[in-house]
């Protein structure tokens, strides 16, 4: 029996980073949908769901044979480059320096380079399905690559999944629901969450690999996502313009 | 083709998009391994070391970053 403590973080992480990705994916998976029907956009995102089904079970049990301490390292370091890039683009995108993620935007312009690529109406059903494919499979590459990094370091490879899994029964819910990007999804705000779980399970995960544990085990996973946390804010309050600053 | 080509090229930005970034954090990680092997009961350092270098690269980041975007 996994303990609270130690399921939680894993499952909150994954929830959250898998949401912002599903998000992504369901915009594109909608405009190919909006512009071409169901049909391309639905079997583009099954084909992209059974190639990353086939990646997974390809490389899921090559995991067990690389010893644990290896693997902690490799998924720590990853961890840490994904993690820190991604909260470098949050911290800059709070303090106004670039523009925010903007889904409705992302969805137009989908649109718009599907539309001017769909020459004849048998090629169309064709290029609408492979922009499905292509969104689905990148986005769903990202969260496995979350669920490994947050699972496969301490044997939470199953809350991780759950967490995975249930963000995309909310995305797709909401989403069937509005029949709309998800434009209100607090998308940035996620992203700096995220950013500061992926960092945050980074340095665990890399120091656990260096034969070098935290005191307090998976509990200090919450003080280092505070420091993450207070970090990333000191940040945004340091480069954010003067003249934005003075107004907030 | 091309699939497989833009997928490679986005997982290498996951974690290579930025290299200065990427080469501090190998460093980093050097850096605490030689601490964790050479003062194995100082392994508490190695930690704490890690969680300050990557908030100094995470800084370094932002810092060079943000006077990019003023420009």
């Amino acid at each position: 029996m996994i303990a609270w403590a130690t399921a939680a973080p894993a499952v909150g992480a994954a929830f959250v980073a898998s949401t912002v990705e599903v998000v992504e994916a369901f915009t594109i998976v909608l405009a190919v949908a909006t512009l071409r029907g169901w049909r391309p956009a639905l079997s583009g995102a099954a084909a992209a769901l059974g190639a990353l089904a086939l990646i997974v079970a390809a490389l899921g049990p090559a995991l067990n044979l690389v010893p644990l301490r290896a693997l902690q390292i490799v998924i720590g370091v990853l961890l840490l480059l994904f993690g820190l890039g991604w909260l470098r683009k949050a911290v800059l995108r709070a303090a106004g320096l670039m523009a925010l993620h903007d889904e409705d935007a992302i969805f137009e312009r989908e649109k718009s380079r599907l539309g001017d690529e769909v020459r004849s109406a048998r090629a169309a059903d064709g290029i609408a399905a492979l922009a499905a494919f292509k969104a689905v499979l990148l986005e769903g590459l990202e969260v496995v690559f979350i669920v490994l990094a947050v699972g496969a370091g301490h044997g939470l490879m199953i809350p991780a999944s759950i967490g995975a899994l249930a963000a995309f029964v909310a995305v797709m819910a909401a989403g069937l629901l509005i029949h709309k990007p998800l434009a209100r999804v607090p998308e940035n705000t996620l992203k700096f969450l995220v950013g500061i779980m992926l960092s945050a399970f980074g340095v665990f995960w890399t120091s656990e690999g260096l034969g070098a544990p935290w005191p307090g085990g998976d509990l200090a996973l919450f003080g280092l996502a505070a420091a993450f946390a207070l970090a990333a804010l000191g940040l945004v309050a340091l480069v954010r313009p003067r003249s934005e600053a003075a107004a907030a | 083709m091309s699939v497989i080509r833009e997928v490679l090229e986005e997982l290498w930005s996951m974690f290579v998009g930025d290299r200065r970034l990427t080469l501090l954090v190998l460093l980093l990680v050097a850096v605490s391994a030689a601490v964790a092997a050479f003062l194995p009961k100082l392994h508490v350092a190695a930690a704490v070391l890690i969680l300050v270098g990557a908030v100094a690269i995470l800084a370094d980041s932002v810092r060079l970053a943000a006077r990019k975007a003023r420009r």
